[in-house]
């Protein structure tokens, strides 16, 4: 009788520990889906950028709204460490700051000009591959008469899947940015690049007041 | 004695067919964005640009061209015709050009793309009424191919010579734009035998241009406002757009592919 209960009681506790087991290694192991992060993020920003109340408040601060959303799955470090290569390790802590602060800056100016052009265009996900800690994101943006592909580059950090790169047509920003600036630090150095884009920001914030 | 031979040299001829068909496949994974050597320094110096000052003078001409003239009439152009027009009249150009985008395949030794183009060709000819839908994408699920006479130049073992921003048309280089004038050569000559002067030719290109344009309108001033300069941004976007095999809906080697 009491070996009959020993055994059951036993045999329960084998069940539990193999399903403890099962369920501690397939939390482990599995890793999440760029997509399903990816999905409901580019949602929220296109419903941000369809909303009329953003029209009513000044140019800069629509910006600012839109970069708010877009850092909580952009990763502006790894985007500003990759566009300015080698040069990166040579920055200190401080530096570095400061080059992620002026280049975010730039792209939420670039990305100003983008809030107006928007008209409700979908976005389609079509595919999606992982390599390691690795992902690309495919998407079609689809316009009236053409889709452009867009496919975002991205990097596991802890639990989240966090954009560095933009491929527009085959074409990276961030590869993109990289030539210009590799150039500029060449010819006028870091401090000269730094200049120039605090210099283009402020050009286009004038150009900004005057529309 | 004599049939050996022959047997050596036809094992030795498909040997290095297939070598050139493996060289392609090299060339088309050579860019994945998944791997941290795709953003390597050296892809700056990758670029040979040996007559800068002279190309950034074409730059600003074009610039001003493409502003004060081009522009405007593809906007105008946009105004008068509606979109799905439009890409209907960028379909018929982008057909018009499928035989000797088939030719070049075959030349390259991409005997199966070759074969897709020409299937394309002769499905949007008939389905697509003269080319003007795109029936081949949409109901047979063949995608566009790339084969251009650069392309082909390129596997022959032919340089890049260097960059060239060429008046009026924008960044090439210098085997790329030879390239260009064969294929309007051979596409003009294809189609229209019956004219063959020069103001002919540059019209119907003429067309061709502001209709793609008024498809991608703001695109240019896009990368302009935003790339500090904007010289070096439209450089490095030909040749990353030039590296890019098709569009991103074939993936070359995909590890995890869903469908959804």
């Amino acid at each position: 009788m009491l070996k009959d209960k020993l055994k059951a009681i036993f045999i329960f506790a084998l069940y539990f520990i193999i399903l403890m087991m099962f369920f501690s290694q397939s939390s482990a192991s599995a890793t999440p889906d760029p997509t399903d992060q990816m999905r409901p993020f580019l949602k929220k920003v296109t419903d941000a950028l369809a909303d009329p109340a953003l029209k009513t408040v000044p140019k800069k601060e629509q910006g600012q709204r839109i970069i708010k959303i877009v850092r909580e799955r952009f990763d502006f470090q790894e985007m500003s460490k990759r566009v300015l290569g080698h040069q990166w390790r040579n920055l200190n802590d401080k530096e570095k700051g400061e080059f992620e602060d002026v280049f975010t800056q730039l792209l939420q100016y670039a990305y100003i000009g983008k809030i107006d052009e928007y008209a409700g265009q979908k976005i389609e996900f079509t595919q999606q591959r992982i390599k390691g800690d690795r992902a690309e994101v495919q998407t079609l943006l689809v316009d009236k008469a053409k889709s452009i592909p867009v496919s975002y580059i991205m990097l596991l950090r802890g639990e989240q899947w966090m954009a560095y790169d933009v491929v527009v047509e085959g074409v990276s920003l961030v590869r993109n940015y990289m030539e210009q600036f590799q150039e500029i630090i060449r010819k006028d150095g870091y401090a000269g690049l730094v200049k120039q884009i605090e210099e283009k920001i402020d050009h286009i914030e004038k150009e900004n007041k005057g529309s | 004695m004599n049939l050996k031979h022959l047997r050596q040299w036809s094992l030795r001829l498909s040997l290095s067919l297939a070598l050139v068909v493996v060289g392609i496949g090299d060339i088309a994974g050579a860019r994945d964005f998944l791997n941290d050597e795709s953003y390597e320094d050296q892809a700056a110096t990758e670029v040979y640009d040996p007559i800068e000052p002279f190309n950034r003078v074409v730059f600003t001409f074009n610039d001003k061209v493409f502003l004060w003239v081009l522009n405007p009439v593809a906007t105008g152009y946009s105004k008068v015709l509606p979109s799905d027009i439009r890409g209907c009249i960028g379909n018929f150009f982008y057909n018009l050009g499928e035989p000797v985008r088939s030719v070049n395949c075959l030349l390259q030794g991409r005997f199966r793309d070759s074969g897709l183009a020409l299937s394309r060709f002769a499905i949007n000819t008939i389905g697509g009424v003269f080319g003007l839908a795109d029936a081949a994408t949409e109901a047979f699920k063949i995608n566009r191919v790339k084969g251009t006479l650069g392309q082909t130049f390129s596997v022959w073992g032919i340089g890049d010579g260097f960059y060239l921003v060429v008046p009026l048309l924008g960044p090439s280089t210098l085997r790329d734009f030879s390239g260009d004038l064969g294929e309007a050569l051979a596409t003009t000559a294809w189609y229209y035998p019956w004219d063959d002067d020069f103001v002919t030719s540059a019209t119907v290109f003429g067309i061709q241009d502001i209709n793609y344009i008024s498809l991608h309108l703001g695109a240019y001033e896009d990368i302009k406002s935003m790339s500090i300069d904007p010289y070096v941004a439209f450089r490095n976007a030909y040749f990353q757009a030039r590296n890019k095999t098709s569009d991103h809906l074939v993936l070359p080697n995909p590890t995890i592919n869903i469908n959804r």
